[in-house]
């Protein structure tokens, strides 16, 4: 391919492939990107707003249970308050009693006191039971509590400095019937606690205001009392959602998990159950989510480049046929057309290609007949007739013509003695000479013969007053010409310069073969013509009686009498155009 | 808590599948008794374990001779078993002494604060964890229990395994509440298995209203005669376990001896699934029963009171 304008048209620096790729891939990526990114992050927050809802509902759900736990062992401690102590009641107290720690374990401990605040009763699963000790207890922040709220709960105790006790207190509906102290072994809250699990590895634990274990599924957890660090980390959790206002939060658990935890209040003791989750398992869907994201974003990914990839190649395919068509074309091959059927633009642009090839293989087709035509014709005349559809002129009619012979004398001569190179030097020299006139006359030139040619004045093209004009133009030839051999002369070459014109109807045209014609005349008057420049002498120039006739006194017309010429049966009349020659010969030595 | 226990997640039961693990059973007792019997491997079986797929039992019984369970501590050490559990004090004692590394979970063996084996509840210290008793306090309720049950009451004979600290411990505590309440205590420490002929002759000499018997594994492999003593005397019993009453016995005031088992076993199970024995605080027992034998009553001519009824857990009719 050829450099245009500094660039190798086979590599551009950038091509349009590359660009249109780069653009289609940008245009689907990023709206894909945006939209990928959007979703994971929308996403997110509504995940983690249900994460949160979710945990919320089931740290109220595990407040409920053991709320529900403590409600039972009340509503249960209140029966033994419905009656007031009056004489012989006592034996009815000590069943209720009795009654009431078969049915619930987790009593271990109850004290009845009457409505004066002196323990009447006293029994523990542990030891034997007191009877009417009569100790005062009204002092007792247990009594108070439950005499002013009905329900007192005390704080959570390590009995042994392992298992966390709870007192809680009733107070009877009237102040006869006094109160009722039991005390809680919270161990078994375990049973509750244990049973709640929250999604596949999660579970709840209870701490109470103070931060202390409770409760917890881990039971060895909670009988390793306070300054345990596991049980630490729980009342660091604890803190973190004091801090937060009870939203969720991540931290780390007993087991030293990460994990995202909830809390909810149980009313009644101040305590706050948790739930907690790992945030493995917690966060596993919105995990899956981002990683569903990025798949997509993956094959959008690959999406994009194979589209762009096509798209590019779409339009940068048609661009490259236009390439190589146009190389075609620049090489010459007109017949090339380029196939383009997309139907936009490019197609278009392709069909103009094809029309430019055509109308350059006709361009090139004139431009050669225009060569062959000059070969004969002035070039302006060529392009006269080439241009204007006139090539009928050349074809064969009949027409009025001037016809003009002239050739050197003692030519021959001179080509015997001559070296080649001289001899081709002089024709050269002559026929630089001749030609620049031939062509302003726009005279048709038939045919070379040596030293001597034809030509040929008002066809193919008419010209007004042919005989004048081809009287002009000899006799511009004749000085020339003269100018010319009078150098040779000086060389010692006996070369003249002879002209012969003659006027009258001759049948003109082309004749030859494809690829080779040339235009010519046939007729008497090419006969006369050649005949009377046979009879010129050096520097003279005869024309017949038409063409005297014509010029008139437009020059100077020597009558040099009717000569007898070869192939006439009667004498012509000759002129001599300018100064009579002195030195004109009888007609009868030139022939 | 039984039945919470067995709803745990499958996927920890059988977190540690494929390992055969190995526990050693340690009793200074008679085969097939305490933790010798099937109620512990049940605990086990709960947990998922299977003996023979993924569990082995090593067990080892002392019929009573507490100077062999040294070298039975040892031999359960040498055939590296993962965790040893023991009933009796001086089975605790033994392993406490002679396990060196191996894990220790201790039942039936009194209160192991209060007889040293362990420094507290919270962090026992070493490498023993287990059920404690709070039996020491119980002697005291026994014989409340005991004088509801039958007021008359006033001479109460305490038979018990002399030899054992941890008994010991339990029949001072029966003195301590005889002397608040001005009941009398008739002490009848045993040694050996024939100082029982000796108790049942001084009780046949100046017979008790009652006999309060500790429980221990010599008092156990003797219980036959003394049910049988107290039936052919009219003598109102009173036991430690619910067995005892349904042997004959009149009344037994303790913790719920399975949940007690059942408690070992899930103590073993953390130690085997990788807890230290010092994270694992001793637990006291949380289940208490009263059992009564309203046959053995009749029989006595005895009528017990509501009062009794009301709170008993196990009533033989």
């Amino acid at each position: 391919m050829t450099d245009r304008g500094g660039m190798p048209a086979g590599r551009p620096r950038r091509p349009l492939f590359q660009k249109y790729f780069a653009a289609l891939f940008v245009a689907v990526v990023v709206p894909l990107l945006a939209n990928g990114a959007s979703e994971a992050w929308f996403g997110y927050g509504d995940q983690r707003i249900m994460l949160g809802q979710r945990l919320h509902a089931e740290a109220d759900s595990a407040a409920g249970k053991i709320q529900a736990f403590l409600d039972d062992i009340a509503d249960q401690l209140r029966w033994t308050v419905q009656l007031p102590w009056r004489d012989g009641s006592d034996e009815q107290h000590r069943f209720d009693v009795l009654r009431l720690m078969r049915q619930l374990p987790a009593v271990v401990e109850v004290m009845l006191i009457d409505g004066d605040g002196h323990e009447r009763l006293h029994i523990a699963r542990a030891d034997p039971d007191v009877v009417n000790s009569g100790i005062d207890r009204s002092s007792e922040p247990a009594v108070g509590g439950a005499r002013s709220r009905s329900i007192w709960y005390g704080p959570v105790t390590l009995y042994r400095g392992s298992e966390p006790h709870m007192s809680v207190a009733v107070a009877g509906p009237r102040s006869t019937n006094g109160v009722t102290v039991a005390v809680i072994n919270l161990k078994l809250i375990w049973d509750v606690i244990s049973a709640i699990h929250v999604g596949r590895s999660g579970d709840a634990f209870v701490l109470d205001a103070s931060g202390r274990l409770v409760a917890h599924p881990d039971i060895s957890l909670v009988l390793r009392g306070d300054d345990d660090p596991a049980a630490a980390r729980l009342k660091d959790l604890q803190q973190m959602t004091m801090a937060s206002g009870g939203e969720t939060i991540v931290g780390r658990d007993a087991e030293d998990r990460s994990v995202i935890a909830a809390a909810a209040p149980i009313a009644g003791p101040e305590w706050l159950a948790f739930v907690e989750q790992p945030s493995s398992e917690a966060f596993a869907p919105l995990q899956a989510a981002i990683w569903r994201t990025a798949l997509l974003l993956l094959v959008g990914l690959l999406f994009a480049a194979g589209l762009g990839y096509l798209l590019a190649r779409r339009m940068t395919g048609p661009i490259k046929l236009l390439g190589t068509g146009a190389e075609q074309i620049g090489a010459g091959h007109f017949d090339h057309r380029i196939d383009i059927a997309t139907g936009d633009e490019l197609e278009g642009l392709a069909k103009q290609f094809n029309m430019m090839a055509v109308d350059l293989a006709l361009s090139q087709e004139r431009s050669e007949r225009i060569a062959r035509l000059k070969r004969f014709l002035a070039p302006q005349v060529a392009e006269l007739v080439e241009g204007s559809d006139q090539e009928v002129l050349l074809d064969s009619h009949r027409a009025e013509v001037v016809a003009i012979f002239c050739d050197l004398r003692g030519f021959t001569s001179f080509s015997h003695a001559a070296r080649p190179e001289e001899m081709m030097g002089l024709v050269q020299e002559y026929y630089e000479a001749l030609g620049a006139i031939i062509t302003r006359y726009e005279a048709t030139l038939t045919c070379f013969m040596g030293d001597g040619l034809m030509l040929l004045l008002n066809a193919p093209v008419p010209c007004p007053e042919p005989a004048l004009r081809a009287a002009q133009m000899a006799i511009e030839m004749q000085a020339s010409i003269q100018v010319v051999i009078s150098g040779w002369r000086e060389r010692g070459h006996a070369i003249g310069f002879g002209m012969g014109l003659a006027k009258g109807t001759a049948i003109v045209g082309r004749i030859g073969y494809e690829g080779r014609s040339d235009y010519t005349a046939i007729g008497n008057v090419v006969n006369l013509a050649s005949r009377i420049c046979g009879a010129a002498e050096d520097g003279q120039i005869l024309v017949d009686e038409v063409i005297a006739a014509e010029i008139g006194d437009a020059l100077v017309l020597v009558p040099l009498g009717a000569l007898m010429l070869r192939g006439f049966a009667e004498a012509v009349p000759i002129f001599s155009i300018g100064q009579a020659s002195a030195g004109a010969v009888p007609l009868a030595a030139a022939g | 808590m039984v039945a919470a226990l067995a709803s745990l997640p499958a996927h920890r039961i059988f977190a540690q599948a494929g390992k055969i693990h190995r526990v050693g059973l340690a009793h200074i007792g008679a085969p097939g008794t305490s933790v010798l019997s099937p109620s512990m491997v049940s605990g086990f079986t709960k947990r998922g374990y299977v003996e023979g797929q993924n569990i082995e039992f090593e067990r080892r019984a002392a019929e009573g001779k507490s100077d062999r369970l040294p070298g039975l501590i040892e031999d359960l050490v040498a055939k590296h078993v993962d965790v040893i559990i023991t009933s009796s004090y001086p089975a605790a004692l033994a392993a406490k002494e002679h396990a060196s590394n191996t894990p220790v979970v201790v039942v039936f063996s009194g209160d192991p604060v209060a007889t040293g084996l362990a420094a507290s509840l919270a962090h026992p210290g070493g490498n023993i964890t287990g059920v404690s008793e709070i039996a020491a306090e119980l002697s005291a309720k026994r014989l409340a229990v005991l004088k509801e049950a039958v007021p008359r009451v006033k001479a109460v004979a305490v038979l018990w395994n002399a030899d054992d600290f941890g008994m010991t411990l339990r029949y001072q505590a029966a003195e301590v509440e005889a002397k608040r309440t001005g009941m009398l205590i008739v002490p009848l420490g045993v040694h050996a298995p024939d100082d029982f002929d000796t108790a049942f002759a001084e009780m046949t000499k100046k017979p008790p209203d009652a006999i309060l018997m500790v429980t221990d594994v010599l008092t156990t492999l003797n219980r036959k005669r003394v049910i049988d003593f107290a039936a052919e005397h009219q003598l109102p019993t009173i036991y430690e376990y619910a067995n005892l009453v349904h042997d004959g016995g009149l009344l037994s005031y303790g913790p719920d001896q399975n949940a007690i088992l059942d408690r070992a076993a899930g103590l073993a199970d953390r130690i085997l699934k990788g807890t230290k024995p010092a994270d694992l605080p001793l637990e006291l027992p949380s289940r208490f029963q009263l059992a009564v034998n309203l046959k053995t009553a009749k029989a006595l001519g005895l009528s017990i009171p509501d009062s009794i009824l009301v709170r008993a857990d196990d009533v033989i009719e």
